[in-house]
């Protein structure tokens, strides 16, 4: 039973300087307890895919006609997209689907305390008494790995440091057990030594709880260590998905070559660096045809920029859109 | 070998803290007693977690954080600078012409209603190093072409760039001046990697071209193996760990600086929980632990570690280490 499955999603915001095409014709499913990395650079649509999902783009957002977002919980499906009144939102807003952010700071109300917060939209998706909802958030406060947690529930975000911070956001985000985890950059603000912290915790709640977790960054170290599938993202579109396995050490599309290319590499102090040549182009300026095509070192001349890659299968379940690999394929 | 560019002394910068503990102020001690020599025309590192001290002390070798203790001397050659004792206006504008930063965040180091052309222009013009418009316009072109941006862009605002190209337009600031030294603060830290390498390059390509001095601050190890000759660890504004950079990395000889290698995340999906994570937080710089401050998260810690601070002493290979158990712990794994 699939628990997510996207299809044909396309996003676009209305823009002083025109319809901006965010996310494009972009597919997956996620089926419970699995863990799917979504990466790309910024402004390759990722965040706003994951987003979707929960009605959180604002701001002139225009969602394809085709576009479907199904959602399967307990047997009755559901089209994200199609919520409209606020109590219908709330199974994606934190009931069925719950959010972690990059900057834990920024999430919590700052003139709240944890505790309050945590109480709050415990009552709010849960039918539980004020005092069941504390003695859960404690629980889970617990759970995170943070220490005295009962002293913890009664202070503000300023008191707890970055890491602390982080761990409460997954408390949050878990007591109301969702099915769907979206983590947005959960480590990215985080020291390296607390991003391995936080990555264990996320693997112990996988085996734990069993939900799915579409895990969103631009490091493709931290997909390794996490994720059971990839999605790599450019500029709106997959060019490529499959198992993490495959992705890294088979990578088809020239983009993921490029990004896994620019990886420093540890074991070889002397090779050089190197960068994927060119900058990612304005939302404002797509290019036509393949939309890596103007920094793509395989580019094709007359096909790249005249038509759009479909994903073409190359094992089960690796993918990939890309004109240069179909053609070896075909010979 | 020729004189250091950078020589800090014992230097240390503390903080007077708000609170009074027993009459006595408390102080928060973001640099303590810290010495290291930078080489001419060398790329160093120093690295270390936040609340390290790192940043702290690439300000104070800038003049840009409270002095408390100790000497930071500049000297590339030409220009010769006690750092601490600068009071002369002219004498710190001359400083300030020789050593420059460069900020982390090129979206929030950029003015949004100043051209690019006029962002890089201001230093040359506020410095009084250019005269005319016209020599003005010449320099940030130079500048602009070193730091491959495109010059018939200058006159956009920065909105219209994407992160990397931010970034480039800050380096070409900090260039514009004609440094012979540059902070680089977390330089690439917001990019993506893929624009990482490009910077790196860029910067790498700027030093080997102009001679430069680099201090590049990161708490990315696996970015700093690649573009740095000399590493200093820094954890809780005291240097644990010095050395040139194969081997620091090959041999990493203090507990900590294995612990911040081994955390960085394996590619290979297969190899997941083989690190050995270093348990809990930095401690507070305001309370730091008593003899070595990173005893408090060390798998091998022993009672020698509380009641004695590890000095940073000499080993093999022009490495050096402030662990009382560098020799004995080598290889070993934490139980």
């Amino acid at each position: 039973m699939t628990l997510l499955s996207v299809r044909d999603l396309t996003v676009r915001f209305a823009t002083d300087e025109g319809l901006v095409t965010a996310v494009d014709q972009v597919s997956f499913d996620l089926e419970p307890g699995e863990v799917m990395g979504l990466v790309g650079e910024s402004g390759s649509g990722k965040s706003v895919t994951a987003k979707s999902i929960m009605q959180l783009n604002f701001g002139g957002v225009r969602y394809g006609e085709g576009s479907r977002i199904l959602l399967d919980v307990d047997g009755k499906q559901t089209d994200a997209l199609k919520l409209k009144r606020p109590k219908d939102l709330r199974l994606v807003r934190g009931g069925a689907v719950s959010m972690i952010f990059q900057e834990p700071m920024a999430s919590f109300a700052p003139a709240i305390t944890i505790g309050d917060q945590m109480v709050e939209q415990l009552m709010l998706h849960k039918r539980v008494s004020k005092a069941e909802a504390k003695r859960t958030s404690i629980e889970f406060l617990e759970r995170v790995g943070i220490s005295d947690a009962p002293r913890r529930f009664d202070q503000y975000a300023f008191e707890l440091s970055g890491g602390m911070r982080q761990r409460a956001m997954i408390a949050m985000a878990l007591s109301t057990r969702p099915r769907l985890l979206i983590a947005d950059e959960p480590t990215t603000a985080l020291d390296v030594t607390i991003q391995a912290q936080v990555i264990d915790l996320m693997k112990e709640i996988v085996a734990e709880f069993g939900m799915a977790i579409i895990f969103i960054t631009h490091d493709l170290g931290v997909i390794a260590q996490t994720a059971d599938k990839v999605a790599v993202m450019y500029l709106g579109r997959v060019v490529e998905q499959g198992p993490v396995r495959e992705v890294i050490r088979t990578a088809a599309h020239p983009y993921t070559q490029g990004l896994l290319n620019a990886l420093p590499d540890l074991s070889d102090l002397d090779s050089p660096l190197k960068p994927v040549p060119g900058d990612i182009p304005s939302p404002l300026e797509r290019p036509a045809g393949c939309v890596f095509h103007t920094r793509c070192p395989e580019r094709i001349p007359g096909r790249c920029e005249a038509a759009v890659p479909a994903m073409a299968p190359l094992a089960p379940g690796h993918a990939c859109a890309c004109f240069a690999r179909e053609t070896e394929g075909a010979a | 070998m020729s004189r250091p560019l950078i020589q800090v002394e014992g230097l240390s910068v503390h903080y007077p803290l708000k609170g009074r503990l027993l009459g006595e102020a408390s102080v928060l001690r973001a640099v303590d007693r810290v010495s290291l020599e930078i080489p001419k025309g060398s790329f160093f590192g120093l690295v270390g977690e936040s609340g390290s001290g790192k940043t702290t002390l690439g300000r104070a070798i800038l003049k840009a954080a409270p002095i408390s203790e100790g000497r930071i001397e500049y000297d590339d050659g030409e220009g010769r600078h006690d750092v601490g004792a600068m009071t002369n206006r002219g004498e710190i504008r001359d400083f300030r012409r020789r050593a420059q930063l460069i900020f982390q965040d090129p979206y929030a180091a950029l003015s949004p209603r100043m051209t690019v052309r006029d962002i890089i222009a201001e230093p040359l013009e506020v410095m009084g190093i250019t005269r005319t418009r016209a020599e003005t316009d010449a320099r940030v072109r130079e500048i602009a072409a070193r730091c491959r941006l495109n010059v018939e862009h200058l006159r956009r605002f920065p909105h219209a760039f994407s992160g990397g190209q931010r970034q480039r337009i800050s380096i070409a600031r900090a260039l514009a001046p004609t440094p012979r030294f540059l902070v680089a603060d977390e330089s690439v830290a917001a990019l993506d990697v893929s624009i990482q390498a490009d910077i790196l390059n860029l910067l790498k390509g700027l030093q080997r071209d102009l001679g430069l001095t680099f201090l590049f601050i990161s708490h990315d190890l696996s970015v700093v193996a690649h573009v740095c000759d000399q590493v200093a660890v820094m954890y809780l504004g005291r240097l644990v760990e010095r050395a040139p950079t194969r081997a620091l990395f090959a041999r990493p000889r203090h507990p900590y600086t294995r612990a911040l290698l081994s955390a960085i995340p394996s590619l290979d999906p297969d190899d997941r929980g083989r690190a050995w994570k270093l348990q809990g937080e930095i401690p507070s710089p305001a309370n730091p632990p008593s003899g070595c401050r990173f005893r408090t998260r060390c798998p091998f810690a022993r009672e020698r570690c509380a009641a004695e601070e590890p000095v940073l002493r000499p080993l093999a290979g022009g490495h050096e280490a402030a662990c009382h158990f560098a020799e004995e712990l080598e290889g070993a794994v934490p139980a």
